[in-house]
């Protein structure tokens, strides 16, 4: 598996030089053209046919054809993908400079070689490299790269365009905070680094370009702290990107999915987030961050359980406020987790523990119901769970016919009807709404699957098998591990001086030291996780 | 052996959940009256005492667990026997414990569900978790034991609330002399629950600060003592020591005590869900502890590989040990405590101190000949 990693990876540090340097690794890019690689010719003509036979019969392509000067006779001619290029850098700084009329003296009057001349003299274009081989010519060409030849000269210009539409930067729409900065992320990689780096100004903070995906030849960034990550974490996720064998990287989902640490598990490892902020801010704390073109979402790691209970909001507001609003989300989980189970654990089994005047209620509301509680709590968190995702997938305009619907058939009518009590109705609802104030949704999805699993527990053995579930559950969270840092840390493992930002959130100014993840000697003996994509047997893997 | 490391943090908290597991719901030391504190302080003591014989004989061998060094002391065949006789000890005491689990969830919410299908949950459970890895146990533990120790809290400041309480019952103190408190703790108290820390001398090499076992020992086991006395004074306090002791599970009784309001009562759930944990991690390290050394003892390379198999014996031989409760619970105060505990928690471990320090004494006495 090293032998990979010999894959060229190069340290960029800014977004425009990103652009100019790429050397795309040329084992990967072959396998996905059908023609070889070639070096250029001098003549103009081969070197045009190169282009065409691979990139060829496109309708996207643009060859625009140039005389720079009838005597001597230089011809040229710029090859770029419509859409993918600034049309209107190509005109000014490409076609402009080499139409322009005193052009001729320049060519005449310097010494220097006419490479030398037209690199260094003529264009204005920001950045431009010279390349001899065609398959990098090509990749950067299809990245929005404008490439130039010129008659005689064995070598293709890549000239730095990359424009195009993207969308603009907006306000994130999953996590929404009310008093942080309203930009985030957007699908164009450049840009999304230009807003990491405007918040960290350090020349530490590196990013490391490699391409994934062996047809889509996707960009995918490693960014990092030097000297605060953990060297080793970074090494790990590296060799982890570099083991990536698949055709497509469409987005940072199948990123995550291709270098979690376990396969099996219902847990998000790393987290995935569309605010700048939080990147900029878990990158300080020494934790990494991938970011992959053509996504708005960035993903981090390490994380822990714990991670994906803050929100951004939380450092925008005092901290007693977001310590409460965080034990509030704890509290809530557990609801969202365990809200029915109970419930039916106690309707089922344990009618002793209900308060006498709440039970004859409860006896009461059910009296005519043809269902078990656990029937009936099924159904109607089957019904919930449609109804969601009815209102997720169908277009907008709709969307207040299925809440009518959901509200006053299933609510209203179904109790009405006498199929469901109105206190199911109230703990199936008040399960749902809790579920939403998770901040990261995919953890908020792993507590809605794992409730029917404690439902049929609960149903079964009452509180005893809730209370075995969970045992299970946390066992299996404390076995879990994100990149070699134990998932349930800083609780378990308990770590005291993280504990300022874990379930409660201390005041910046007590927080002197750096999360323990930052620590290189940290006390997490995070690397036994590391090295094992599939650490099944935790034990044994050192 | 595993390769891991736990904390002393981590330490600590399976001493309290190990010795709180079912110390707590079973009222140690109530043979010796209202004067029941003394008879556990006095049992806490011994406890002490024979940790401090476990971690001597652990810093003779820091990286050796109990049934590694053990033909180190007595030689190959005599310690690899008694090694076995321990693991099967550790076996023994997880099956115990798991059927006063069994019938204690029996008794107190599931009269019509039997005796085996709650076991065979709990052992599916343990299973799972063991399979994890000890680490993972460890780490389980840190968390519940947080959450124990607030549930704790909660139903103490709750007997406090209710009114319940009756400092009357703690007098006279010793009414009848100390006799009936010194029989009460020697052999009873001393070895369930302070003894049970033998079972550590399987884990204790896992630790990755060695200067820290004595003192985490200790402060585990005393922190546990202080714990066990006040539960079981509380039981009195709010029930009286006739009720207490007649009671299989006097917790139980106690907790359904608290009426506060009319809203704030039968609470057992809370009580039967911290019994269910602490009942959890007790048999999930004895088990641990048996397979652990079984798999040294015959030289498998994996653990787990003996898990499934033993946990079945385990499980078997726990629903088949008695009768009914009452032979259990006759057997678990009279039989096991003098013939089965004081064997393996006192006379074996002594004898394993003075074999070991007669052997430095000598080798030190050969050094100093060889030095002359």
């Amino acid at each position: 598996m090293r032998l990979k990693n010999s894959k060229k990876t190069q340290q960029i540090s800014s977004p425009s030089e990103q652009n100019g340097k790429k050397k795309p690794s040329q084992l990967l890019l072959n396998e996905g053209l059908e023609a070889g690689n070639n070096y250029f010719k001098k003549s103009l003509d081969q070197n045009k046919k190169i282009i065409k036979d691979i990139v060829g019969e496109t309708s996207d392509l643009i060859e625009h054809e140039l005389v720079l000067s009838s005597d001597p006779l230089i011809k040229g001619v710029v090859f770029s993908i419509n859409g993918l290029v600034d049309k209107q850098q190509v005109g000014q700084f490409i076609l402009k400079t080499l139409l322009d009329d005193k052009l001729k003296e320049k060519l005449v009057s310097s010494k220097s070689s006419l490479l030398q001349k037209i690199e260094k003299q003529i264009l204005t274009v920001n950045e431009v490299t010279l390349e001899t081989e065609s398959d990098k010519t090509i990749h950067a060409l299809l990245s929005g790269k404008s490439i130039l030849f010129i008659d005689g000269i064995d070598q293709a210009f890549i000239c730095a365009t990359i424009g195009g539409e993207w969308r603009s930067v907006e306000e994130p729409t999953a996590e929404i905070a009310i008093r942080g900065p309203k930009d985030g992320f957007i699908e164009s990689m450049s840009i999304n680094i230009s807003l990491i780096r405007r918040r960290i100004k350090s020349p530490k903070m590196k990013f490391e370009v490699i391409q994934l995906g062996k047809v889509s030849q996707t960009n995918v960034a490693i960014t990092y702290m030097k000297g605060i990550a953990n060297a080793k974490v970074v090494q790990e996720v590296r060799d982890r990107l570099n083991k990536i064998d698949v055709d497509e990287i469409l987005s940072s989902a199948s990123v995550e999915e291709l270098i979690q640490d376990k396969a099996f598990t219902l847990f998000p490892t790393m987290l995935s987030t569309e605010r700048p902020d939080v990147v900029a801010n878990s990158l300080a704390e020494g934790r990494i961050a991938v970011i992959v073109d053509g996504t708005p979402f960035v993903l981090i790691a390490p994380v822990t359980f714990s991670q994906f209970f803050k929100s951004a909001e939380d450092y925008y507001q005092r901290p007693e406020i977001s310590s409460l609003i965080r034990i509030l989300r704890y509290i809530a989980f557990t609801l969202a987790l365990l809200g029915p189970s109970l419930f039916i654990a106690l309707l089922m089994f344990h009618q002793d523990l209900i308060p006498t005047t709440l039970v004859i209620t409860l006896a009461a509301q059910r009296e005519g119901i043809p269902f078990p509680a656990f029937i009936e709590a099924f159904i109607m968190e089957v019904t919930f769970e449609i109804l969601r995702e009815a209102g997720l997938r169908m277009p907008r305009a709709i969307g207040q016919a299925v809440s009518i619907v959901g509200a006053l058939v299933i609510g209203q009518a179904a109790v009405e009807a006498g199929i469901v009590s109105a206190a199911m109705v109230i703990v199936v609802a008040g399960t749902a709404i809790a579920s939403f104030t998770t901040p990261a949704y995919n953890l908020a999805v792993s507590a809605r699957i794992l409730r029917f699993g404690m439902m049929i527990l609960a149903a079964t053995m009452g509180l005893y098998g809730v209370t075995l579930g969970l045992i299970v559950l946390i066992a299996h969270l404390a076995s879990l591990r994100s990149f070699g840092t134990p998932y349930l840390a800083p609780f378990a493992p308990f770590i005291p001086e993280d504990q300022k930002d874990g379930l409660f959130r201390f005041p910046l100014w007590s927080r002197k030291k750096k999360s323990i993840l930052s620590n290189e000697n940290n006390p997490l003996d995070t690397e036994k996780g590391l090295n094992a994509t599939q650490p099944s047997e935790t034990g044994d893997t050192k | 052996m595993e390769k891991i490391k736990i904390t002393p943090f981590q330490f600590f908290t399976l001493i309290v959940l190990l010795q709180l597991g079912s110390a707590i719901v079973i009222s140690p030391g109530v043979a010796a009256k209202q004067d029941a504190w003394l008879a556990i302080l006095l049992g806490l003591s011994g406890g002490v005492v024979l940790f401090l014989i476990y971690s001597y004989l652990y810093h003779q061998f820091p990286e050796l667990s109990l049934t590694e060094y053990l033909p180190k002391i007595l030689g190959k065949h005599l310690g690899w026997f008694i090694g076995f006789l321990y693991s099967l000890y550790f076996l023994y005491i997880g099956t115990r414990v798991l059927r006063d689990f069994g019938d204690l969830l029996v008794t107190a919410i599931f009269p019509e569900t039997p005796l085996f299908i709650i076991s065979l949950l709990m052992v599916l459970t343990i299973v799972y978790v063991i399979s994890l890895g000890f680490e993972v146990l460890s780490r389980t533990g840190e968390f519940y034991l947080l959450l124990l120790m607030f549930i704790g809290f909660v139903v103490n400041f709750l007997f406090l609330m209710s009114g319940e309480v009756e400092l009357e019952n703690f007098l006279p103190i010793l009414g009848e002399g100390w006799m009936p408190v010194v029989s009460a703790a020697f052999p009873r108290v001393l070895t369930f629950p302070f003894g049970e820390m033998i079972v550590f001398t399987m884990i204790l090499p896992y630790l990755n600060n060695r200067k820290a076992v004595l003192k985490v020992g200790l402060i585990g086991l005393v922190f546990s003592g202080a714990l066990i006395i006040f539960a079981t004074m509380m039981n009195i306090a709010v029930l009286g020591i006739d009720i207490v002791d007649r009671a299989t599970f006097p917790l139980l009784s106690a907790i359904s005590k608290i009426r506060i309001g009319e809203f704030l009562e039968r609470l057992d759930a809370l009580a039967v869900i911290s019994l269910i944990v602490g009942m959890f991690f007790k048999i999930a390290i004895f088990i641990y502890a048996g397979v652990l050394g079984t798999s040294i003892l015959f030289k498998v390379d994996k653990y787990q590989k003996l898990l499934m198999p033993i946990c079945i014996i385990v499980l078997i031989s726990s629903v088949s040990i008695a009768e009914n409760i009452s032979e259990h619970l006759r057997e678990g105060l009279e039989i096991v405590p003098k013939y089965i505990h004081m064997p393996f928690q006192v006379y074996i471990p002594l004898l394993l101190l003075v074999i070991t320090v007669i052997k430095n004494k000598v080798s030190g006495n050969q050094k100093d000949k060889s030095k002359n």
